[in-house]
């Protein structure tokens, strides 16, 4: 089988690679084309973007600053900032919908 | 009133956006609520008095209207709140669930304000069931519906594992979804929306509204806040400020004076 690409991102409060996500998620294309059964994970798989990097992820997308004003500084709404990790792996077939 | 929530739970519910009660509905009511479920049909007239709408002489009518349920919605949304909607949810037995994190509705900017929504489990709710997930503190954080559902996994994540009778009542900005139900049984929650009608001040029980544990409640670190915690805890004392009507509250390091505190605004 071919090697695809799969990928991981990290969201997180602030666009360094060594901080604690508060979210992740996975798109692994090697598996399928999305998560049929959501398996409940109660922390993230690595502490931060670089204990991936070190297990083989690669970054493709690490978060720019914003510019904040007085308007929007204290404003909440999605997390600001996301690093985004890629690796190929093998495919595997994908399970068919019941 | 009877069986207002302290200004403890006040203050849980404002860091938090949930509370969650056991042995709110009885195990028979419960019985006869899910009977009731199985045959939900659609919404009633959206935004009429919910007294007035919600039906006498059933199980759910008699449900919502227990003493200890009318005074939990009485502390958080007042008297004579708004039928907004309902809904019987079902996850059918053996069924799976992808990603489904979303905020409900539509995005709601409204300031000092917040609907409820009920959430009540009328059969034990193990954790393979899948019960409601929640994301605790998230209902500052305004999104569009559904675009969050690429946050699959989210630290500090909960979801609801109980007994039958248990109701959750929550700020209908909470992130939230459904999970997989990987039972032989059929998971019901059954769910009512209201609104206020008057200014959500001091509906609660305010006996314990000095309690220091108060502040400790509003700096809650639920998992996922990271850098913005103290933004998140600005958002809480403003909302504390409005519901306790203590509008110079604050707490630790008192960051709203970072806006508040300009003396060369003030006039001579
Ligand atoms: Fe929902």
């Amino acid at each position: 089988m071919p090697k695809v690409q799969d990928i991981l991102v990290l969201f997180q409060t602030s666009p360094a690679l060594d901080v604690v996500p508060s979210a992740w998620a996975r798109y692994e294309a090697s598996k399928g084309t999305g998560i049929k059964d959501l398996i409940e994970e109660r922390n993230p798989p690595y502490k931060n973007a670089m204990a991936a990097m070190r297990d083989g992820w690669q970054v493709i997308q690490m978060s720019e600053y914003h510019q904040r004003s007085e308007a929007d500084g204290y404003e909440l709404g999605p997390f600001p900032y996301q690093t985004v990790l890629s690796r190929f792996r093998e495919m595997q077939t994908e399970e068919e919908d019941s | 009133m009877k069986h207002l929530i302290s200004s403890q739970d006040m203050a849980q519910f404002t860091a938090s956006g949930y509370l969650k009660y056991e042995d709110m509905v009885p195990k028979d009511l419960c019985k006869a609520c899910l009977k009731e479920m199985e045959n939900n049909k659609g919404y009633l007239a959206v935004g009429m008095p919910f007294e007035e709408t919600w039906p006498k002489d059933t199980a759910l009518g008699e449900a919502f209207r227990l003493p200890k349920v009318k005074g939990l919605i009485q502390s958080l949304v007042g008297p004579d709140p708004l039928y907004d909607h309902h809904a019987a949810h079902l996850v059918k037995a053996h069924t799976t669930r992808g990603p489904d994190m979303h905020q409900d509705s539509v995005i709601d900017f409204r300031q000092n304000y917040f609907d409820i929504q009920l959430s009540f489990f009328p059969v034990d709710t193990t954790d393979e069931m899948g019960g409601t997930f929640l994301v605790p503190g998230s209902h500052f954080r305004n999104v569009r519906t559904g675009e969050i559902r690429g946050y699959q996994h989210i630290t500090g994540k909960v979801w609801a594992t109980c007994p039958a009778g248990t109701i959750y009542v929550w700020n209908t900005r909470v992130w939230h979804g459904a999970r997989s139900n990987y039972t032989d049984q059929d998971r019901y929650m059954y769910k009512l929306r209201l609104n206020p009608t008057k200014p959500q001040i001091r509906n609660f029980d305010t006996s314990d509204i000095d309690n220091p544990e108060i502040g400790r409640i509003l700096s809650t670190h639920h998992g996922w806040e990271g850098h913005e915690h103290r933004y998140e805890l600005m958002k809480r004392i403003e909302l504390w400020r409005y519901v306790s009507d203590q509008p110079d509250y604050d707490v630790g390091e008192r960051f709203l004076r970072r806006r508040e505190y300009q003396p060369q605004r003030i006039m001579a």
